[in-house]
């Protein structure tokens, strides 16, 4: 650590940064930036920089506002859209308490603590997203109808395409700071695109999600068009979700890689399925954490609504991904619920706290569904004994209240506020008159 | 000895058998071995000062006895030596008791012997050797190793490949040219090493040695050190040339005060060296080759060969530790510590010393370094540091050793040398003498310096290197490297004969280490806090004394906040020439750890000097002081502990006598603290005098129950029985005295009798410090008497009551709470037993019964209390439980009073008694489930929460689960709110939200410092698992 803010240090007179940003997220995983001088870094590595906690979603109360953020030498980046000279760069930050000790309710430490238990237990938890997102034209209002940059399709080639130049500027954006792009095509649906980061750590890939998002926002707007996380802006189109795989390691090997065994997935892997499927419903309200969330989860298609898990099922909740001869490494669990509009701390928090109670509790792992789960009738799938997921913000919330795993995870603090925040939400939802009820009611009734 | 020439008539077993053999009859076979005949002059019996009786003078005789045959036989191999050594051991002299000395202390050194029977000389005819001899001598013989092999390479240039297997060890005469380099290092070190040794247990007083023989050790280990560099640059080749590196020791190599076999501590540095054309080489090859040859150092000393190994050296002091580089620069070791070295860092580098390598390199590393030293404890968190350095050293003791430990744990080695080293860093910034490397040296200028009283530092010295010889002798044994005292009978019988107890040594040696390790204790709080008051008691002995400025940097690296403060009260308490003055003199070296170890330092401090000038020279207090060790420091945890029990202690100091009194802090009972009472209350005519002494008994009594409560000595349900007890006996006391004096002023009759019915917590049993008393007052006119007169005394009698109770007393204040009673606030203070029984069947309200649920007898009238418990059985034990529209009205109160109850500003989640979870949630259910069931269910039949909750589990009507989530919290929640009192002398409603506070609250529940945010999640666990169980439970 010493030699990496030494480093640091360092650059930053030999590469001329003048303006340093240091980000961290609240709790619903909004991007917060405060900018510092220079100068100002090595007292802020020592001490951290103070700023009022409570005007930040979920992070103080008003007699306690006094916070920290120090940043983390590892996360340094410069941030090239700023243009290079006089150069920007930003560094992710733990929030800390006056007294020093971390704060209950910074999502990054929530994350690196469900990554402390994994190591206690010997794992490291490897994470690769595919993230789905929308181009839209701009001057798209809130509350407007969208209007996406092209009508294609999936893997479509789009000649002259909008999407592609932009996707070929955030990938280069993206690589000048060290965020490795595995694969980007277009979606499904129109305006749809993904871009798939490469294999990492948990903590690394959720810092890098949270730079990847504004980058994307940053490249579009450069681009005179729109991105947007939104899980499901259109009703007739699929939604934006954030396919993860996930794989777990014992110093360097797989556990999740057992030859020989079904599908090459090992008894620990079974167990962490497992585990994801017992506790799915109440992490809901984490990984699909908006009401436009549960329109996605429910919108039919690819998207999975009922906890289940399979091989080569799309309809599936948690997905064992073909396994390629002689690669045991990269054996991988594939969970689909999650949604790109997720924090990504949090997020992976739950998961990998929900998969870990399956391999220490030793859950049994239920048969694998083949069918199309969308197209069984509520009586097979209750024969099945096939569970849904919750249908929407409001059960996600109710199924969490009762979670413990969740509230230990998250710790009791931030569990409370996450609950608060979404219940209000929800609330604020309920009171709307939308466009469907004046078509359908206005004239009828 | 000269007694020991027995008559011939005895027997030889026999009098071998006295000499102090262990296995005389085999000891006797051993000396009839042909290998030792020429050794006797007369083999049938003992010779006066022969061999026997030599052997019987070393550590282990039955061991010496059979080294010597085996030692004699691989000598007989060589004719010459065979002569000499047989010559020098079959007579008295130094010679031969240092051979024979090691025999008896050292298998490891003894097989050597064998293996080397040549060497006997350097143990026979051992002399202390300086650093320069011990390295020439070591050097020479590696060099003479390299230049043959290389020779020999030239010639036959594949005969080196195999030369460690090839070397013969076994009677080889390996110092020389012969061998494998390596191997030839390892054999004669050892040679010196047996030197050493030899010296070493032939000492006239074995403690004495300790320097002599740890800084000889220490020489060479450097020697080894640089004789492995110069093995290592011989396999480098020129290359080596290219840099110059120096090896700086650390630890004890570095102080030169090493074991016989301990881990060597060094740091690596070089810089580039002058290449032959005359430009400097570049930093980075310089360093890449200044690796290679420090790695293959530390492999040469430590890899395992044919001749054994040296020991491991360990270069993780270094920057960054095992991930750091291995070698760096000097510069950028400076740049490490400006920047980024933590405080124990600092305290390592205090040892550091060039032993090997370029001298100017490492003469230029020691002078950038040593500044860096003394300014750690300028350094912002030295304080902090410090404290939780010294909280590891005492707990990272391995339970299963912990009893034999020599090294960790309280009064261990390490503990010494904590302690010297870190006053070496508070003071060593300002005085320069005190910049020893040494702990002995290091000790004798702290006191010198007046840092150290002179006899605690003579004394803990003497501890230090008894302790220290006692871990020479074990490791010199089989050269292990250990800190544990052996626990077989043969192995303590060698320690303690070692040390020269002869009569029972298994024994004894055990004993003199407990009585050590106790004095270590002891001697080790002395020497941080006695020269304190050494500085501020000006005493006029020949102490000398710290000056006012070290005082203070002193008690600041110690947890005072305020050291100002803090001299001032020392000051306070130890001047002047009275017989307190001298005892405080005497015992606040010891309160001050006290006070130091707990959240408040300073409080505790401040509150001993209030309390002391009260009592001034109460010959109790002081005696109590003196002999009671015990009080001194139960006073001393309390004060700093408790701002509620400091505040009692300051108002009745005389309550510091029960901190002696093993009885003292077991609550009383209700009977003997109601007899106090009206004694106290007895002796004084006028009521209002009266009942202020009986507050006085209860200001002690609340005394008690804190110092217990703070001592783990009294749970959440004595605290909360005896806090009731207390309370309702004073009432009762107070009842009295009012009722007679009202009668006395109205024509000395009294016209009613009168009962205080305890409510909610107080009638549970269960009040906190600081709690209401909820009561009803009933009354019953004495047969005969007009129902409006009765009703007007009864009335005179509670409103007087409620005044003089409502008055500032000497005790904590008491809030008597009416609230409960029949049509609440707008009801009248007292009814009649016959109003009460008409107005609950024509009026009550379901919330009514429900407060009815803990309605108990506290005081007044037996009879009458009876007669309401009996009126009020069926409305709070009802027959088939609440009705409908009861159940709804329950319900709706206890939601809506969660709505508006609940302070402005007050967080749902941690408000104790009113939040989501609290204690109120708790109650409520309990009190519904009995309201509901009873009556059919007698064990329910009870005011107390808890035995009511355990009683509803127990009948199947609450489950476990939920029922202990309730449990759970409820008792936390209760804890932390009587922790709060304790802490701070004042309510608290929610769990701290300021860390001090947390941290005081959370240490007086039990939990290490440091863990306030720990309780506060913990709390809001608890809180949450309780609302769930009570929203399941209390509205379905």
């Amino acid at each position: 650590m010493d030699r990496q803010q030494e480093f640091v240090l360092r650059t930053i007179e030999e590469r001329d940064i003048r303006f340093l940003r240091l980000w961290f997220t609240d709790v619903v995983g909004t991007l917060k930036s405060v900018a510092i001088a220079p100068a100002e870094l090595e007292g802020a590595f020592a001490e951290g920089i103070g700023f009022d906690g409570s005007v930040i979603e979920g992070f103080a109360r008003v007699y306690e506002a006094d916070m920290l953020a120090r940043p983390d030498p590892s996360t340094f980046q410069i941030l090239p859209w700023r243009g290079e000279n006089p150069g920007t760069a930003r560094l992710l930050c733990d929030i800390l308490l006056p007294d020093g000790t971390p704060s209950f309710s910074d999502p990054r430490q929530v994350l690196q603590r469900a990554l402390t238990k994994a190591s206690d237990l010997g794992f490291t938890f490897y994470t690769h997203p595919e993230i789905e997102f929308f181009l839209f034209e701009q001057g798209t209002k809130p509350g407007r109808k969208p209007k996406p940059v092209d009508e294609a399709g999936y893997f479509d080639h789009v000649p002259k395409g909008t999407g592609h130049d932009f996707r070929r500027a955030t990938i280069t954006t993206l690589e000048s700071m060290g965020i490795s792009v595995e694969f980007s095509h277009h979606e499904g649906a129109p305006g749809q695109n993904e871009i798939d980061l490469r294999y990492a750590d948990a903590l690394t890939t959720a810092d890098n999600i949270v730079t990847f998002r504004t980058v994307v926002k940053e490249v579009a707007l450069e681009q005179g068009i729109h991105a947007s996380f939104m899980p499901k802006p259109f009703a007739n189109h699929p939604g934006s979700g954030m396919h993860t795989h996930m794989s777990l390691f014992e110093g360097d090997q797989n556990v999740f890689y057992e030859p020989g065994a079904p599908y090459q997935l090992s008894k620990v892997g079974r167990q962490f399925i497992a585990g994801l499927l017992t506790h799915g419903a109440e992490i809901t309200a984490v990984t699909n954490q908006w009401v436009n969330s549960y329109k996605r989860l429910w919108g039919g298609g690819e998207a999975p609504a009922y906890l289940t898990w399979g091989h080569n099922n799309r309809s599936a909740m948690v997905r064992v991904p073909m396994y390629k001869p002689n690669k045991g490494q990269s054996s991988r669990v594939e969970i689909r619920s999650i949604d790109s509009a997720c924090n990504p701390y949090l997020a992976f928090a739950v998961i990998l706290a929900a998969g870990l109670k399956g391999i220490e509790e030793g859950y049994e792992l239920p048969p694998e569904t083949e069918d199309d789960v969308w197209s069984l009738t509520d009586a097979e799938r209750r024969a099945m004994g096939i569970r849904p997921l919750p249908s929407s913000l409001y059960e996600a919330i109710q199924v969490m209240e009762g979670s413990d795993l969740v509230a230990e995870t998250l710790g009791e603090q931030l569990f409370d506020f996450f609950l608060r925040n979404k219940a209000q939400e929800w609330n604020d939802y309920r009171q709307q008159v939308t466009p469907f009820e004046l078509k359908r009611y206005l004239r009828a009734l | 000895m000269t007694e020991s020439v027995r008559p011939r008539t005895e027997s030889l077993p026999a009098a071998i058998a006295r000499l102090g053999f262990d296995d005389p009859k085999r000891v006797l076979g051993l000396l009839s071995d042909p290998a030792v005949a020429d050794l006797f002059e007369d083999s049938e019996r003992i010779e006066p000062d022969g061999l026997a009786q030599a052997l019987s003078r070393t550590a282990d005789p039955d061991d010496a006895a059979l080294a010597v045959v085996r030692f004699m036989e691989a000598a007989a191999r060589d004719d010459s030596l065979y002569a000499a050594v047989t010559s020098a051991l079959c007579r008295p002299g130094a010679a031969r008791d240092r051979v024979l000395g090691v025999f008896g202390a050292s298998s490891a050194l003894t097989d050597h012997l064998v293996a080397h029977p040549e060497h006997w000389v350097a143990a026979a005819e051992a002399v202390d050797l300086g650093p320069v001899e011990r390295t020439d001598r070591l050097v020479e013989a590696v060099q003479a190793a390299i230049d043959s092999r290389n020779a020999d390479s030239t010639s036959t240039p594949s005969s080196s490949a195999d030369a460690a297997g090839g070397t013969s060890i076994v009677g080889g005469s390996a110092v020389g040219a012969a061998g494998d380099p390596i191997d030839v290092l390892r054999i004669a070190y050892r040679e010196q090493l047996l030197g050493i040794a030899a010296l070493d247990v032939t000492a006239a007083q074995a403690t004495e040695r300790f320097e002599v023989t740890s800084r000889a050790l220490a020489d060479l280990a450097a020697a080894a050190l640089e004789a492995a560099l110069i093995i290592a640059r011989s396999e480098v080749g020129a290359a080596a040339d290219q840099t110059r590196l120096a090896i700086i020791a650390m630890g004890k190599t570095g102080g030169r005060e090493l074991n016989y076999i301990s881990d060597v501590d060094v740091i690596f540095v070089a810089e580039p060296a002058v290449s032959p054309d005359g430009t400097l080489v570049d930093e980075a090859t310089s360093t890449a080759v200044a690796s290679d040859l420090a790695t293959r150092v530390m492999r040469i000393c430590s890899t395992k060969t044919a001749a054994g190994s040296l020991w491991e050296v360990d270069p993780a002091l270094r920057p960054e530790g095992k991930s750091g580089p291995l070698v760096r620069t000097v510069e950028s070791h400076r740049t490490y510590y400006e920047k980024w070295a933590k405080t124990w860092e600092f305290q390592a580098l205090l040892k550091a010393r060039a032993v090997a390598g370029d001298p100017e390199v490492g003469q230029a590393y020691i002078e950038t370094m040593s500044p860096f030293v003394w300014q750690a404890a300028s350094r912002e968190n030295f304080v902090d540091d410090v404290q939780a350095m010294r909280r590891r050293v005492e707990q990272h003791v391995p339970k299963a050793e912990a009893d034999r430990q020599l090294k960790l744990g309280q009064g261990g080695l390490r503990d010494i040398e904590f302690s010297v080293q870190l006053l070496q860093l508070v003071h060593g910034r300002a005085d320069d003498t005190l910049r020893s490397r040494n702990t002995l040296e290091a000790l004798a200028a702290l006191s010198a310096g007046g840092f150290v009283a002179r006899d605690a530092a003579a004394n803990l010295a003497e501890a230090y290197r008894f302790l220290r010889t006692l871990e020479h002798r074990i490791q010199v044994h089989r050269l292990r490297r250990t800190h544990v005292l052996p626990s077989a009978e043969k192995d303590l019988r060698r320690l303690g004969r070692a040390l020269g107890y002869r009569q029972a040594p298994a024994e004894e040696i055990i004993q003199v280490w407990r009585g050590v390790q106790r004095e270590v204790r002891r001697l080790h709080e002395q020497i941080f806090y006695r020269p304190l008051l050494a500085a501020v008691a000006r005493l006029t002995t020949d102490e000398t004394r710290l000056t006012p400025s070290a005082a203070r940097e002193r008690l600041t690296a110690l947890g005072f906040r305020d050291p100002a403060g803090a001299f001032r009260h020392l000051e306070a308490l130890t001047e002047g020439s009275s017989r307190r003055a001298a005892l405080q003199r005497q015992l606040l070296p010891v309160m001050l750890g006290w006070f130091a170890d707990e959240a408040d330092p300073d409080a505790g401090l401040l509150a001993f000097r209030r309390i002391s000038d009260q009592l001034g020279s109460t010959p109790w207090y002081l005696r109590l002081l003196r002999d009671e060790g015990l009080a001194a420091e139960r006073l001393a945890h309390t004060l700093a502990r408790s701002r509620y029990a400091a505040d009692l202690l300051e108002q009745a100091p005389e309550c510091v006598q029960f901190l002696g009194d093993p009885r003292g802090l077991t609550p009383q009972s209700r009977e003997d603290i109601l007899r106090r009472m009206r004694a106290a209350a007895g002796r004084r005519p006028d009521p209002v005098e009266a009942i202020t002494a009986a507050r006085g008994i209860r200001r002690t009594e609340l005394f008690r129950i804190a110092v217990a409560d703070l001592a783990g000595k009294a749970g959440l349900t004595e605290v909360g029985a005896a806090l009731t007890d207390v309370t309702s006996a004073l009432v009762e006391v107070a009842l009295e005295r009012i009722t007679q004096a009202v009668a006395d002023r109205t024509g000395g009759r009294v016209l009613t009798r009168l009962l205080v019915v305890g409510m909610g917590r107080f009638g549970g049993r269960e009040q906190s410090y600081g709690s209401d008393a909820d009561v009803m007052f009933v009354h019953d006119p004495v047969p005969g008497v007009d129902a409006g007169a009765a009703q007007e005394q009864a009335l005179e009698i509670v409103k007087e009551l409620l005044k003089v109770l409502g008055q500032r007393g000497p005790d904590p204040d008491i809030e008597i709470d009416l609230d409960l009673r029949p049509e609440g606030k707008n009801g009248p203070l007292v009814r009649s037993l016959a109003s009460y029984a008409e107005y609950y069947q024509r009026w009550a309200h379901p919330w009514e019964f429900h407060a009815l649920v803990r309605a108990a007898v506290v005081a007044g009238d037996e009879d009458l209390g009876d007669r309401f418990l009996t009126l009020i059985q069926p409305l709070r034990w009802p027959e088939g439980g609440l009705s409908a529209q009861q159940l709804r009205e329950i319900r709706t109160l206890k939601a809506r009073m969660e709505a508006e109850r609940l302070p402005r500003g007050a967080d749902r989640k941690t408000h104790i008694k009113l939040g989501h979870g609290g204690l109120s949630d708790v109650e409520w259910v309990v009190q519904l489930t009995q309201l509901q069931q009873a009556y059919d269910h007698p064990t329910l039949r009870t005011t107390s929460t808890l035995a009511a909750l355990d009683a509803a589990m127990e009948a199947g009507l609450i489950d476990t689960e939920p029922g202990t989530d309730l449990r759970r919290a409820w008792e936390l929640g209760s804890r932390i709110r009587n922790a709060g009192v304790l802490f701070r002398a004042r309510r608290i409603d929610s769990v701290p939200s300021d860390a001090r506070e947390a941290d005081g609250v959370a240490r007086i529940l039990g939990m290490p410092p440091g863990s306030g945010a720990a309780l506060a999640d913990m709390y809001r666990r608890y809180a949450r698992r309780a609302r769930h169980a009570h929203e399941a439970l209390f509205y379905d």
